[in-house]
């Protein structure tokens, strides 16, 4: 009777180990950043701030009175994937909005705004109604789009997951050329500079393309993946890589100028500012360094990664830590000063406009701070009315 | 970025011996899942050679125990007693068979989190995979890994990697599974024959099969491991279950025989059947010549009941 009794038990155990198990996989298990999210940063043009929301939406602020607008969600791809394995947006463990991630910044010109979305997807929409002009593909999705765009001489340029640099007409987002298939999925903003687009590859290369007819120009090789946007300044072109190196390359030929060392990832966009780059690691510090022979100017300790693209206001370069701490870098000074705490996760690249910082949160707020005070004003929400 | 005890113990060290696995082996991810399970089979091999050893032990310990349950049938408490006194003498833990599968499942779960973010399946994932890192120099090179190995992308489920998860738990409980007469020990052995696999394919479609790789992998190792303590167990028919069902139920007739029969034992619904019916149904006398052939029959209607469903097709074929 007991060894009845205790198989019974033993049964019993077994199934709450499995049910243990599938609330572990499912709760446990889902550690923050399996579901995409999206961190877009603002852009702002006219008194107008756009920035892509969770929600999947795209959002136009007055900066003047804090009224807002919505653009119509971007359509999820359809997707056959269940539980956490389901990229795309919607479903799965993480109490996520259920709208299309938006990673990539807006760009504005003319009167459009152009946003791309992790659904595959370019988006044109008119800047005062927030109307859809055109979409790209029109019925079909591209691979997820995590990189911003850039609109320059009349064309939109964004790289894609597929591996390609893809260059749309502005006007009516038809395209003009894609360009060869990178080794790997491209997640970096391109760049241009004069006739020529830099952008970086999961291939582990810089690539410097003709930007008329998106054919390469030169590569670079670095030892790891390459996430983030490139900068360039004075002839060089500035990019981190995940070896852990930033690497400074001539514009011209693709050649190594210099290369420097982090003790973590350089994630974010530099700044450049008097011959001096300001480059923010995983590793939690500011690496300020000499443009022309990478001589360490000073280094800042922002005590947790920094994700977020700085900005320059004035002569102070602006800085978000991980863990949403604001701090200003005075150039002339290379003094390190704590501006303030908005207490959110900041993963988005920062925006200014009339000294005021813009910072999209995870919590679907705009939080705002002054860059020269540090007072804190009032956030803004970005969540839909609907 | 700041660990908690259950990132820095179990989920960082997972991610880079994957990492580097995966470096050392082709950069394939999948090789590197095959080998971690390798790697923790090796670690628990102890363990799981006590619970396949502690299972082979149960199978020897049935008879003792029915006869323990038929001298201690009125005194539940003394029987639990004995039992635990035949284990401990035996060095058998009825509940060892579960320790080697706790030990796994926080690899399980730190498993998934790591297939999960080596593979920046999602940009944020790959943001924060940068806070498991150690600061080795290959754990940089190599990062994303890639997902495809075979026919899988690793990130995703599929469902043919679901049913050999299913497949290979099946068989592999099968093997394990003690020979019993007791029915209701054989309830309880089909329902973990049948759970188990049913659970764990269920899972692998709502996981990465980067996570179902894992499952097949161990699964596979435990059959071999199995095999080579115990043979193929369940999977061909034993004699000794044969005669653990003959001794059970002689002694069920002997003590049918012991026990005179009380009205009050039988049901109000119980009729007992006439000569005629007896004849129909294969009722033998109690002491019939049958008995030497080890299937002999209840001698009371009632008493049929209590014999599992095909015991009773048994006897109708053999009548």
């Amino acid at each position: 009777m007991w060894f009845r009794h205790n198989r019974v038990l033993l049964g019993k155990i077994l199934l709450l180990l499995v049910i243990l198990l599938m609330v572990g996989l499912t709760s446990l298990g889902c550690v923050e950043g399996l579901q995409p999210i999206g961190w877009s940063g603002g852009a702002v043009s006219d008194g107008t701030l756009f920035v892509g929301s969770k929600e999947g939406r795209l959002v136009a602020v007055n900066i003047a009175d804090d009224s807002r607008q919505w653009s119509e969600p971007l359509r999820a791809k359809p997707t056959g994937g269940l539980g956490c394995a389901a990229p795309m947006a919607g479903g799965g463990c993480a109490a996520v909005p259920a709208g299309v991630a938006i990673y990539g910044t807006p760009a504005v010109s003319g009167d459009l705004v152009y946003i791309g979305g992790y659904n595959g997807k370019i988006y044109a929409f008119n800047s005062s109604s927030l109307a859809t002009r055109w979409v790209y593909p029109r019925e079909d999705y591209l691979q997820p789009i995590v990189g911003g765009l850039v609109v320059a001489q009349g064309k939109v340029y964004f790289g894609c997951s597929d591996g390609r640099v893809y260059a749309l007409d502005a006007a009516t987002g038809d395209r003009q050329w894609e360009s060869f298939k990178t080794g790997d999925k491209i997640w970096s903003t391109p760049v241009i500079d004069g006739d020529t687009l830099f952008i970086g590859s999961f291939d582990k290369k810089l690539y410097a393309l003709n930007a008329a007819d998106g054919s390469k120009k030169w590569e670079f090789e670095t030892e790891g993946a390459i996430v983030s946007t490139p900068l360039v300044y004075d002839n060089t072109v500035y990019i981190g890589s995940l070896d852990r190196y930033l690497y400074a390359v001539d514009t011209t030929d693709g050649s190594l100028r210099w290369k420097f060392m982090a003790e973590n990832w350089f994630w974010a966009k530099p700044v450049a500012y008097n011959n001096t780059v300001y480059a923010g690691s995983l590793d939690g510090k500011v690496y300020a360094l000499d443009v022309r022979n990478r001589d360490k100017v000073a280094e800042f300790s922002l005590e947790s990664p920094i994700s977020s693209a700085p900005v320059v206001v004035n002569s102070s370069i602006i800085f978000a830590s991980r863990t949403g701490v604001i701090y200003t870098i005075d150039t002339g000074s290379n003094k390190l000063k704590r501006l303030a705490d908005i207490e959110e996760e900041v993963y988005g690249p920062l925006c200014v406009s009339n000294g005021v910082v813009y910072i999209h949160t995870q919590d679907l707020m705009l939080h705002r701070v002054n860059a020269n005070t540090g007072a804190i004003l009032t956030s803004i929400s970005l969540k839909s009315k609907e | 970025m700041d660990l908690n005890y259950w990132e820095l113990i179990i989920q960082q060290p997972v991610i880079n011996i994957l990492i580097v696995l995966s470096h050392y082996l082709a950069s394939s991810f999948g090789l590197a899942i095959i080998a971690l399970t390798l790697v923790v089979n090796v670690l628990i091999y102890p363990l799981t050679m006590k619970q396949i050893n502690a299972m082979k032990g149960m199978q020897t310990l049935q008879p003792k125990l029915a006869e323990l349950q038929k001298k201690y049938a009125k005194d539940r408490q003394k029987l639990a007693q004995e039992q635990m006194r035949l284990y401990k003498e035996s060095g058998m833990n009825p509940a060892g068979c579960l320790v080697p599968m706790l030990i796994q499942m926080p690899i399980w779960i730190a498993l998934f989190q790591s297939i999960m973010l080596a593979l920046a399946v999602a940009p944020e994932g790959l943001l924060n995979l940068s806070g498991y890192l150690y600061p080795w120099p290959v754990v940089y090179s190599i990062l994303p890994l890639g997902k495809d190995f075979l026919w899988l992308n690793l990130a995703m489920p599929d469902m043919l990697l679901a049913i050999l998860v299913g497949g290979t738990m099946w068989l592999q409980q099968k093997m394990s599974m003690p020979a019993t007469a007791d029915p209701k020990q054989q309830a309880q052995s089909r329902m973990m024959l049948w759970m188990m696999p049913l659970m764990f394919g269920f899972l692998c479609l709502s996981f990465p099969s980067g996570l179902a790789l894992f499952w097949v992998t161990s699964s596979v190792i435990r059959i071999g491991l199995q095999y080579v303590a115990s043979g193929w167990g369940g999977l061909v028919p034993s004699t000794d279950g044969k005669q653990v069902i003959r001794d059970r139920r002689y002694k069920r007739r002997i003590a049918l025989q012991e026990v005179p029969l009380r009205e009050a034992d039988i049901g109000a619904d119980i009729v007992e059947p006439t000569s005629t019916e007896e004849e129909e149904l294969g009722y033998e006398k109690v002491g019939d010549e049958g008995q030497d052939r080890g299937g002999g029959y209840p001698a009371r209607p009632g008493a049929f009941g209590r014999l599992p469903r095909r015991d009773r097709g048994h006897h109708r074929k053999r009548r």
